[in-house]
């Protein structure tokens, strides 16, 4: 009996010592006294390829599990990690240091209170994060980030982050993109009323503020409905479809729920157009119920080229996953990395690696080199009032290996064109 | 009671007042004052002033992410002590708890939250304030359902209660004026102390320090209110309702004044803790209060220990600390990973051993994590010559 006290004491006490609960033996920063910035060590990461350079730590917060979009953030996260690997292989940041993303990635399951939760775990440790997924989750966090000056890569394309110094977005915003959704769609459709059917927050009306703009320029009518995540709560917004019967539907949701209201509206005999903003495509929809009429009614907006385009950036990502089930998640998260890759460069060229040096980096940025996956002036943080507006148009295909092809290459709107932003789209709505 | 009027002294065989306790003999009692007291044995004392001393020494030792999970822990203990009240002490099952967590919450955030922000709010973000109105709101609206605990028992009350927690659910994803909506959410209640931000890194420490060390305050107020309350002429009637409530009705209990405390006073705490927990992470979301909060605190009380106030502390910490325990699993146990895309990850063994937990509990040591210290103190108490 005494002996099982004794292991188990031994036990906690080892358990304890192991997950470095007590104070004072690494508190603050990731390296101890190796340190020298949050997240930033003369030690060597990990799984570094080169032993004698030091390590920049960067954060990942995704939907890696049980969320909408899990089905993107899982090949999201996959992309970047190869995009960084990559980039320590070719030599590092500077010569000086290699990237890890590997060591801090946690799961916010598309909860802006777990975001915030496990951004609070991983936040001294990390010099910024290489990716923060979602726009209502990573409005969560925006004051800390702003506050301790924590450079961050988005994964979504909101307006809001056009404002924000802090955010390094790549792409078009979805406001920008609805609005040019829409323009398209009266050239290409001539249609007269539009609804945009959306997610709550920043993601959802901030494509539904772009659709009114739009509607609002060319004289169409103009309705929103508001819907919640997952594909069973979707029957407020395909009744609204098809008693309203507009003439096109802007969908900002999940893939899940996006395939959920274009099936269902058809099979209730709806024959209008359907434009889904970049997120709302998974290749597996083909595999759905919902695959006929994706195929006859839906289109996607997106910010950038799909998976199999022929550009270098793209090339190069195609070469780093060899083997994986090709799905645009992966693109996206490859193009996302190139602007905090050229900020890090910009710091470690600066001589100032910490959370202020790279900001001040970020600042410095008036082009970056995408690879060709996007227009060089995609990537200007110098000057606060430029704002991208080109997206594209693509369509099901199910021969394509993402599923869907080009039909209008990056295009601007006249709307989009026109348009002086002055602060975040979807508090317009 | 029976205390004063024995210190009036009339029997003169009855020893009177506070008499001297007898050394070396701890459980021989001398009067009813010592009977009755809060810690009833010197080793009592002793012990839980250590106890105590150890819990406000760790927020010195500890680092700063161990004592944020510990803070929340306390938190969600003055919950699980507000839920003992109706379920462990009044026998009163009730799935609703995590609505009236909820409506604290809101009540916490709304009241502190800044007047200009995208949610209500109202600038007091003065603790003392909202804290105290956090739960009377709760407590205003478990007074309200209460009448129903009256009419129903055991089973159509659970699932009464658990009705709630589905119109809370709906109530508080439609009202986005205050909660943000779901998938948005708002900022939480903001701690503030005459003054001094505890959310915030300040001279006096940083901010987990700060926020542990109020968590720790206000669980030991809590929990040493409700041993008095559960000790007190209430708490016999909340036993007497819960072991009978017909036998409880005819000795002359007031069921229906009883069973509204009862509701009533759960709902205070579970309001109070609603307020605090947001605090630390300093975000909520409405979809946080579903079914799944409510089973958690149940839970922690049967865990814990049902009707026992340092149980549900226990159950509290045990839950609590099982995610960070199994967080660490990777650096011990080579074959788990601790990256999400991979199988097994240490997400998939949480969850896994939580169910388990709950199960082998209720088979093995029905009284808790209380029981299992009953066993060891009796061992020891015995030794050596237990067996």
């Amino acid at each position: 009996m005494k002996s099982r006290y004794a292991v188990t004491v031994v036990a906690i006490a080892a358990l304890l010592s192991a997950c470095g609960v007590f104070r004072g033996d690494d508190q603050g920063s990731g390296g101890g006294p190796a340190a020298q910035a949050p997240g930033v060590t003369t030690e060597p990461c990990p799984s570094a390829v080169d032993r004698n350079k030091g390590c920049i730590y960067l954060g990942t917060i995704s939907d890696l599990t049980s969320g909408p979009f899990a089905a993107l953030a899982v090949p999201i996260t996959d992309a970047q990690k190869a995009f960084w690997a990559r980039v320590n292989k070719a030599g590092g940041i500077g010569g000086k240091y290699e990237v890890d993303v590997t060591r801090y990635v946690k799961d916010n399951k598309y909860n802006p209170e777990v975001h915030r939760q496990v951004y609070n775990e991983i936040k001294d440790q990390v010099l910024g994060l290489a990716q923060t997924l979602g726009s209502p989750t990573t409005a969560a966090i925006i004051g800390d980030l702003k506050a301790n000056n924590v450079v961050s890569a988005p994964a979504s394309w909101t307006s809001a982050w056009e404002f924000e110094d802090v955010i390094v977005e790549t792409g078009s915003n979805y406001c920008v993109e609805a609005m040019n959704s829409v323009d398209y769609a009266v050239d290409t459709y001539q249609v007269k009323s539009v609804m945009a059917v959306h997610l709550a927050g920043d993601y959802g009306a901030d494509a539904a503020a772009g659709a009114k703009a739009a509607a609002e320029r060319s004289g169409l009518t103009f309705t929103h409905v508001e819907t919640p995540t997952g594909a069973t709560e979707q029957g407020r917004a395909i009744t609204e479809i098809t008693k309203n019967k507009p003439d096109l539907v802007i969908l900002t949701t999940g893939p899940a729920d996006a395939a959920t209201i274009v099936g269902q509206s058809a099979a209730a005999g709806y024959k209008g157009r359907f434009i889904g903003t970049g997120p709302t495509w998974n290749p597996a929809l083909l595999q759905s119920p919902a695959a006929p009429a994706l195929k006859a009614l839906y289109e996607q907006s997106a910010p950038g080229k799909p998976w199999d385009a022929d550009t270098p950036g793209h090339k190069a990502m195609r070469e780093a996953l060899p083997g994986v089930t090709p799905n645009d998640g992966y693109t996206s998260g490859w193009a996302w990395a190139y602007p905090m890759k050229a900020a890090l460069d910009a710091m470690v060229a600066g001589g100032n690696v910490s959370r202020s040096g790279l900001l001040a980096a970020v600042k410095t940025l008036k082009t970056v080199d995408y690879e060709g996956m996007l227009p060089a002036e995609a990537g200007n943080f110098a000057d606060p009032s430029a704002v991208f507006r080109q997206t594209l148009i693509n369509k099901v295909d199910d021969k394509a290996t993402t599923g869907v092809t080009m039909v209008k290459d990056f295009f601007t709107g006249p709307t989009a064109q026109a348009y002086t932003f002055d602060g975040p789209c979807f508090s317009k709505l | 009671m029976t205390e004063t009027r024995t210190s009036a002294g009339a029997p003169p065989d009855i020893p009177t007042g506070r008499s001297r306790r007898v050394r070396g003999r701890p459980l021989l009692y001398t009067s009813y004052a010592q009977d009755m007291a809060l810690l009833d044995t010197p080793a009592k004392k002793v012990s839980t002033g250590l106890l105590v001393l150890v819990a406000f020494a760790l927020a010195v030792l500890l680092q700063d992410r161990s004592l944020e999970v510990l803070a929340g822990a306390y938190v969600l203990a003055i919950g699980a002590i507000g839920l003992n009240i109706v379920t462990g002490y009044a026998g009163q099952v009730s799935l609703g708890h995590a609505f009236f967590v909820a409506i604290g919450a809101y009540t916490a955030a709304a009241l502190s939250g800044p007047p200009d922000g995208e949610n209500v709010g109202y600038g007091v973000a003065e603790l003392w304030i909202w804290l105290p109105a956090a739960g009377l709101v709760a407590a205003a609206a478990g007074v309200l359902v209460a009448p129903l605990a009256t009419r129903l028992r055991g089973l159509y009350l659970a699932v009464v209660t658990l009705g709630l927690v589905f119109l809370g659910e709906h109530i508080f994803k439609e009202w986005q004026e205050l909660t943000g909506g779901p998938g948005v959410g708002r900022e939480a209640a903001i701690p503030q102390l005459l003054g001094v931000r505890l959310d915030q890194d300040g001279p006096l420490g940083t901010k987990e320090q700060l926020l542990y060390t109020l968590m720790l305050t206000l669980l030991i107020v809590f929990a040493v209110a409700a041993r008095n309350l559960a000790r007190s002429r209430i708490g016999r009637a909340f036993a007497a309702i819960r072991d009978r409530d017909i036998a409880a009705a005819v000795i002359g209990v007031p069921l229906t004044r009883y069973k509204v405390l009862a509701f009533g006073v759960s709902s205070f705490y579970a309001g109070c803790a609603g307020g605090l927990l947001y605090t630390i992470s300093g975000y909520v979301e409405p979809g946080s209060f579903n079914l799944l909060l409510s089973v958690q605190f149940i839970a922690m009380v049967l865990i814990g220990g049902v009707a026992t106030v340092s149980g549900a502390i226990a159950g509290a910490l045990f839950i609590s600390l099982l995610q960070p325990v199994t967080r660490s699993l990777p650096a011990l146990v080579p074959f788990i990973s601790g990256d999400t895309t991979q199988t097994p990850n240490v997400f998939q063994v949480e969850t896994v051993l939580y169910g388990l937990l709950i199960v082998l509990f209720l088979i093995f040591e029905p009284r808790g994590l209380f029981g299992l210290w009953i066993r060891v103190r009796n061992y020891w108490k015995s030794w050596p010559f237990s067996y």
